[in-house]
C-alpha cells in the first residue's frame, strides 16, 4: 500500500456505515440537505478515510463524535455465504476492492473468525483462479460466470498467473507471440 | 511500477541461464581449445568424448560439429520412473520427487546418515562446495551408480525441451521422451497448484514452504502467482498477526516465555 497506488485511493472510498452520536451543525451536506444540521443517531454511508478519521475519538477515550458499523459487503449473511461455498459468491458486486476493504475494516475491528474465513475464501478461490488461469483460452472459457465476481487483488493475481503460464507456453513453442 | 516486465524473470533468461549447464558431446571434428570466459574448452578430438556447456554443444550440433549425449535422466526409462514416483508413490504424493543429492548428501535409501559435505578445490587450491548449476547434472553417465535412483535436475524442463528441440536424433526414443516431459510437467504444474493450502503458513511470521525440488522454469512460472497469494494472505491475516505479536509481547513480560525467540518485525515477501 503506497501513496501512489490507485487500488489503495479507491479502497479509501468505500463507503462505511456510521451512527453520528452527537448534534453537528452545518454538516447536512452529508446527508443531502445543504445548510441543515446532522442529528444525533443519523446513519450514513461516510467513505472509508473519512469514517476512520470521526471515529478517531473512539479509540481515544474522549466522547465520540460517529460509530462505525461493518460494511454489508462484510455482514453476517455474507460470512455465512463465504463459510458454505467460497467459489459462488459475488465478490466484485458487495465491493470491488473487497479483500483491501476488509483488510481496512480488521484494523479497525477485532474479528477472529472473519479472519479465519476470509482467508479460507482467499486461499479457495486462488486455487480456483490458478485453474482458470492456465487455460489459454483466458477469460474466455466456462468460467466466465466466476471470473467475473473477482475482486480486484483477484484480478490481479488471475494477470500474473495467466501471463506466466503464457509466457511459458510461448517460449516452449507451444502458443504463438500474440 | 513502471518497469514493463513481471517481477522475477521471464522464461527465455531462464533457459538462457540453462545453456550454462554442461553437457556431454562427442565431436566429429577436430577442434582447438577455446578460452570462454567461464572456463577453458579441452580440445576436440574426435573419438573422446568431452563436456561442453550446452549453449556451445547446440551450436556445434546444428553445424553437424557433435553428437550429444544424453543426460542419464532424459532417458525413457528414467523419465517414466520418476513420472512413477511423482504420480504412484504415497510419499511424493503431495511433493516433488527429490532433486539429485549434493556430493556427500546421503542417498535416498539411507537417510538416517548425517550429510557430510565434500569440499572441492580450485587449480589455485582454494576449498569450495559446489552446488547447482556448478555440479555436473546433466553430462552422461557410463555407469549409474545402482540404487541410485533417477532424478530431475534443478533445470530439467529447459535442458529436456532445448535437446528435443535440436538434437532430438541423439535422444533415445524422442516421441516417447517428449511425451513424458510433457505429462511429468503437468503432474508437477497440478502440484504447484494445489499447493495453494499450506501456502498460508509462509504468510505468518516465522513460516515457510519447503519447494525441494521444483525446478527453475516451475519456480518462474509460479512467481507471480504464489507471491501474490502469499502478500494476500498476509494482508487479510495482519490483524492476527498483530494481535499474536502482542500476545507474545505480553507473555514476555509477564515472564512465562523465554526469550530465546527473536522477534522479527518487518517480515516483507
Amino acid at each position: 500500500m503506497s501513496y501512489y497506488d490507485i487500488d489503495s485511493i479507491l479502497t479509501d472510498a468505500q463507503k462505511l456505515p456510521c451512527t453520528f452520536e452527537l448534534e453537528v451543525p452545518g454538516l447536512g451536506i452529508l446527508e443531502g440537505n445543504p445548510g441543515d444540521n446532522i442529528k444525533a443517531g443519523t446513519r450514513i454511508d461516510l467513505p472509508l478515510w473519512l469514517g476512520e478519521m470521526l471515529s478517531i475519538g473512539a479509540r481515544l477515550g474522549t466522547s465520540r463524535l460517529v460509530t462505525l458499523d461493518i460494511p454489508s459487503a462484510l455482514s453476517e449473511r455474507v460470512m455465512n455465504a463465504l463459510k458454505a461455498d467460497p467459489r459462488t459468491v459475488d465478490l466484485r458486486a458487495l465491493a470491488p476492492h473487497f479483500y483491501s476493504l476488509s483488510e481496512r475494516v480488521l484494523e479497525l475491528f477485532e474479528e477472529e473468525e472473519m479472519v479465519d474465513v476470509l482467508i479460507n475464501t482467499f486461499k479457495k478461490r486462488a486455487s480456483e483462479i490458478a485453474d482458470h488461469a492456465h487455460n489459454p483460452k483466458g477469460a474466455l472459457g466456462d468460467g466466465v460466470e466466476f471470473l467475473r465476481g473477482l475482486d480486484e487483488t483477484e484480478r490481479q493475481l488471475f494477470r500474473v498467473a495467466h501471463d506466466s503460464a503464457k509466457e511459458t507456453r510461448i517460449w516452449a513453442g507451444e502458443a504463438k507471440k500474440r | 511500477m513502471a518497469f514493463p516486465l513481471p517481477r522475477g524473470i521471464t522464461p527465455p533468461e531462464i533457459s538462457f541461464l540453462a545453456e550454462m549447464e554442461m553437457v556431454t558431446i562427442l565431436p566429429r571434428q577436430r577442434l582447438e581449445g577455446l578460452e570462454l570466459l567461464g572456463g577453458p574448452v579441452e580440445p576436440l578430438l574426435p573419438p573422446r568424448r568431452a563436456s561442453l556447456p550446452l549453449w556451445l554443444a547446440l551450436l556445434l550440433k546444428r553445424q553437424r560439429r557433435a553428437n550429444i549425449l544424453p543426460p542419464t535422466w532424459l532417458h525413457p526409462e528414467s523419465l517414466s520412473l520418476i513420472l512413477e514416483i511423482e504420480t504412484q508413490h504415497h510419499e511424493y504424493q503431495h511433493a516433488f520427487s527429490p532433486p539429485p543429492p549434493l556430493p556427500g548428501q546421503p542417498s535416498l535409501r539411507d537417510r538416517g546418515q548425517r550429510p557430510v559435505a565434500v569440499p572441492r578445490y580450485t587449480p589455485d587450491g582454494g576449498r569450495y562446495y559446489p552446488a547447482p548449476p556448478f555440479l555436473p547434472q546433466n553430462v552422461a553417465q557410463d555407469h549409474v551408480p545402482s540404487g541410485e535412483p533417477p532424478s530431475l535436475p534443478f533445470h530439467w524442463l529447459e535442458v529436456g525441451t532445448m535437446l528435443l528441440d535440436a538434437a532430438s536424433d541423439d535422444l533415445v526414443d524422442p516421441d516417447q521422451t517428449r511425451r513424458l516431459l510433457k505429462e511429468l510437467r503437468e503432474v508437477r504444474t497440478a502440484k504447484i497448484r494445489s499447493g495453494v493450502d499450506v501456502l498460508d503458513v509462509a504468510s505468518t511470521g516465522g513460516g515457510g514452504v519447503a519447494l525441494t525440488g521444483v525446478g527453475a522454469m516451475e519456480v518462474g512460472e509460479g512467481r507471480g502467482f504464489i507471491a501474490g497469494v502469499v502478500d494476500g494472505l498476509r494482508k487479510i491475516g495482519a490483524s492476527k498477526e498483530q494481535a499474536r505479536r502482542e500476545q507474545m509481547a505480553e507473555d514476555m513480560a509477564n515472564g512465562g516465555y523465554d526469550a530465546t525467540q527473536d522477534d522479527d518485525d518487518d517480515m516483507e515477501f
